[in-house]
């Protein structure tokens, strides 16, 4: 399998602090792959660089291209999305229309039927759909966030921390999104902190720490190891094997 | 005071009050999508304002030119930032707007020049221009500067207001112009005295406050361009460019200070430096909407032409003192009311 996204020898500092050190990445097309992590470990940085918004120094390819000279605009524009920890949503506008803007650089015929697959992904959104985004609930705001990065019709979506500060019911109904998002083509890089929600629906999987990654491979064999288990699933298994 | 000098009064203020309700808008319109305080609005108002009346007296206005220099310029730009990676399309489309459509408007502003023409080719071509200008300005001055605070770009924009008004000085002299009416004709109603000029500035407002109304709710580039001024970082990431955002919003806060240069132009002689003192007031409706309300704004404005019009039927010396000192209140305030603020990071 041809890897969707590649990221080899990143390195991505604020000032003089190396927030991520020579870290490689792969993301294969249907797949979700997650990377773990304590906070502060530079998973967002991370993110952030390979969409553009912060510089990257190694090499991003996506789709076979390489991202280097790219803007955020044109990396979406080739079917990367990134939905940001913060959300990032337009507060002041209704659901309706932070969808459609999400759509911004698709043919509008597309567009429409972009948004019924959203609204039917998240039928949520559609109850709500004039109602000013900033006034929606956490869990919605989240699933407004994803809908409006789907509705550019991207080829992997990136998204960071999904189910922070959401109640366990929502986060349930996102990461079943999100498995689901993986049966209709769209590659998924899923950042979390929530570690064993993550590992059960990834494929691949990467552990980082202090802005390198320290464990990759299967998501099933890293959820499996006893370390991992411990540091960041909070629970010992059972005759778990170590990698 | 009589009812009949309190109604002309307020008929004079609410005529000056919706000139600086659109200036008023076009600035907060602009700093919302750039975070450029748009000191040079009143540039655009005497540049609309004296090339109009150039172009109806049978002169030559400057202002064509410059369009072509700084087109030249903003292509010069364009080819820098893309050394690159030259794509031909993007050259070709770089050469087109920046370089063959000033050319063409100059070309065809030469062609009238000398003959006097009617007066809705004088508007078209003086409309043209200006908003030629103001894109190349926002190309030249803003985009590179894009991601630097509020004060690089205010500096900037400082810059910019003192360079054109020297161009302006250049290009029309000293001496003030007068335009020709947009409408003539007048009528009366029980005491008052509607000129068709009058009536014009009240229709050209409503009609570009309800269409500015349908542009930002109901069309795509309309919400993208509030989406910016929302969320500059979700905008990106939905795929919107900023700077095609601050290319539209230059481009409708020239359009909006040339026609308004172009409505008061017939009423007051307008010299190449009036358009700061002009501009100006639009900023204190502006502030007063707190630099981002549009109907708190446009009610400023209309508070502002008609506190205008009272002070100087009482205290003429002292008009422009009482309409600034507006803001300090306001200020105050506001400063009360509101937490500190930081400025936003980006």
């Amino acid at each position: 399998m041809s890897a969707l996204l590649s990221v080899t020898d990143a390195h991505v500092a604020y000032g003089k602090v190396e927030a991520v050190r020579s870290v490689a990445l792969e993301v294969g097309e249907n797949q979700i792959v997650t990377i773990v992590g304590a906070n502060g470990a530079g998973k967002t940085t991370l993110l952030s660089a390979i969409m553009g918004i912060l510089p990257l120094k190694g090499r991003v390819a996506f789709a076979g291209q390489d991202l280097a000279r790219l803007d955020i605009e044109d990396r979406v524009a080739m079917g990367l999305g990134l939905v940001p920890e913060h959300r990032e949503l337009f507060v002041t506008m209704n659901v309706e229309d932070n969808l459609e803007l999400g759509a911004f650089r698709i043919e509008r015929s597309k567009a429409k039927a972009s948004m019924e697959q959203v609204y039917a992904l998240f039928p949520r959104l559609k109850e709500r759909r004039k109602q000013l985004a900033g006034t929606l609930s956490g869990g919605e705001q989240q699933m407004l966030a994803m809908g409006r990065a789907l509705m550019g019709a991207p080829k992997l979506l990136m998204l960071d921390e999904p189910s922070l500060g959401l109640a366990p019911i929502i986060v349930a109904d996102i990461f079943r999104i999100i498995t689901e998002l993986r049966a209709s083509g769209v590659s998924v890089l899923l950042v979390e902190q929530n570690a064993q929600a993550a590992l059960k629906i990834a494929d691949q999987a990467y552990v980082m720490e202090l802005g390198e990654f320290v464990l990759s491979g299967k998501a099933s064999d890293i959820a499996a190891n006893e370390a991992v288990a411990a540091s960041y699933l909070g629970f010992q298994h059972e005759g778990a094997s170590v990698l | 005071m009589n009812t009949t000098i309190m109604l002309f009064l307020l008929q004079d203020g609410i005529t000056n009050g919706a000139i600086y309700a659109l200036l008023g808008l076009a600035l907060v319109l602009v700093f919302a999508v750039t975070r450029v305080i748009l000191i040079p609005q009143g540039e655009f108002v005497t540049y609309g304002a004296l090339t109009y009346a150039s172009l109806a007296s049978g002169q030559m206005p400057g202002t064509a030119k410059l369009a072509l220099a700084m087109g030249t310029v903003a292509f010069a730009f364009d080819l820098f930032v893309a050394r690159k990676a030259l794509h031909g399309r993007l050259i070709v489309r770089s050469v087109l707007a920046n370089i063959v459509l000033p050319a063409i408007v100059l070309a065809v502003t030469l062609y009238f020049a000398g003959q006097k023409p009617p007066v809705a080719v004088c508007i078209a071509l003086s409309l043209l221009i200006v908003a030629m200008i103001g894109l190349f300005l926002y190309r030249i001055a803003f985009q590179p500067l894009a991601h630097t605070s509020v004060l690089v770009l205010l500096i900037a924009s400082v810059g910019v207001h003192l360079a054109l008004q020297g161009l302006g000085l250049l290009f029309f002299g000293a001496e003030g112009q007068r335009g020709p009416a947009v409408l003539s004709g007048a009528f009366t109603a029980g005491s008052l005295r509607f000129t068709g000029q009058s009536i014009t500035v009240y229709g050209i407002t409503i009609a570009f406050i309800v269409g500015l109304w349908l542009f930002f709710g109901l069309t795509l580039y309309g919400k993208a361009l509030r989406a910016t001024a929302v969320n500059r970082l979700g905008a990106r990431l939905a795929g919107i460019r900023t700077t095609l955002s601050g290319q539209i919003a230059f481009l409708l806060a020239s359009v909006i200070g040339a026609l308004s240069g172009i409505m008061i132009v017939p009423i007051t002689t307008l010299y190449y430096d009036s358009g700061f003192l002009i501009g100006l007031k639009g900023f204190v409706a502006a502030i007063i909407g707190g630099l981002v309300s549009y109907p708190l704004t446009a009610v400023a404005a209309l508070f502002v032409g008609i506190v205008e019009a009272f002070s100087s039927f009482y205290a003429s010396n002292y008009k422009e003192v009482i309409v600034f000192m507006l803001l300090i209140p306001v200020l105050l305030l506001r400063s009360l009311a509101a937490p500190a603020v930081e400025e936003e990071k980006d």
